[in-house]
């Protein structure tokens, strides 16, 4: 999934949409610095991640963020990427050292 | 498709230190958590206590830090599964990089792999109750 959201733009377009809860390609990429088809083969690698939902509405395709997964995700990594820099911090102060930058 | 989170420290100690830090219990109870059982082995259980937390596992791998340049894993590498109870199992691999010229990097990284989970993530009878076996990576 993460692999998905590495792109700058593919991160772009998912707050486009989210900021208007629904969005089609066209619209996209009138907003964005990209072609409609760049646009419609970054909405596909996000759709297949589970980031997105389509929706058929008359001759174009609407698509919406799915919620769960990303916040499901999103709190595992805040979860366990928190206690890791606890655990880090602990073994630091143990052997010295700290993160690296 | 995984979850993943990734961490790195760099510790000024040898890849020797950094690794006892790694596999001996008493060191591994001042940072990792408060009670830990690991038996160094593929396969092995791993038990690991937080206050009301109690996470069980598996060794998957034990490298210890060898003196072979031509190794990737040279520093040493661990890699468990743990879960805490009735939550996915997830999978933590510690590798340790000797080439820091201070000290040792040590690189944690701990992935959920989801759909895996969901086709294979039984819990395996007999292995101390500890959740997820072999079958999961083999998978």
């Amino acid at each position: 999934m993460f692999g998905a959201l590495a792109d700058p733009t593919r991160r772009a377009l998912l707050t486009a949409i989210s900021d208007h809860r629904t969005a089609t390609a066209t619209e996209l990429a009138a907003e964005l610095p990209i072609s409609r088809q760049a646009v419609l083969k970054h909405l596909t690698a996000l759709a297949d991640a589970g980031l997105l939902d389509r929706e058929r509405s008359g001759r174009e395709v609407r698509y919406r963020v799915t919620p769960e997964p990303l916040s499901d995700a999103v709190s595992w990594m805040t979860d366990v990427g928190g206690q890791w820099d606890e655990r880090l911090a602990a073994l630091g102060r143990q052997l010295g050292g700290g993160p690296t930058a | 498709m995984s979850d993943r989170i990734e961490r790195e420290i760099l510790l000024i100690a040898s890849a020797e230190e950094v690794w006892a830090a790694l596999t001996d219990p008493a060191w591994l109870e001042g940072w990792l958590a408060e009670e830990v059982e690991l038996e160094l082995r593929p396969g092995g259980d791993a038990r690991f206590r937080d206050g009301d937390v109690l996470r069980t596992g598996w060794v998957e791998e034990v490298s210890p830090p060898t003196a072979r340049d031509d190794r990737a894993d040279r520093g040493g590498r661990l890699t468990f599964w743990w879960a805490a109870d009735g939550e996915p199992a997830s999978r933590v691999e510690l590798t340790l990089d000797p080439s820091a010229h201070e000290g040792t990097v040590l690189r944690v990284v701990e992935t959920r792999p989801l759909e895996l989970l969901d086709l294979v993530g039984i819990p395996l009878p007999g292995a101390g109750g500890a959740g997820y076996g072999p079958a999961l990576v083999a998978a």
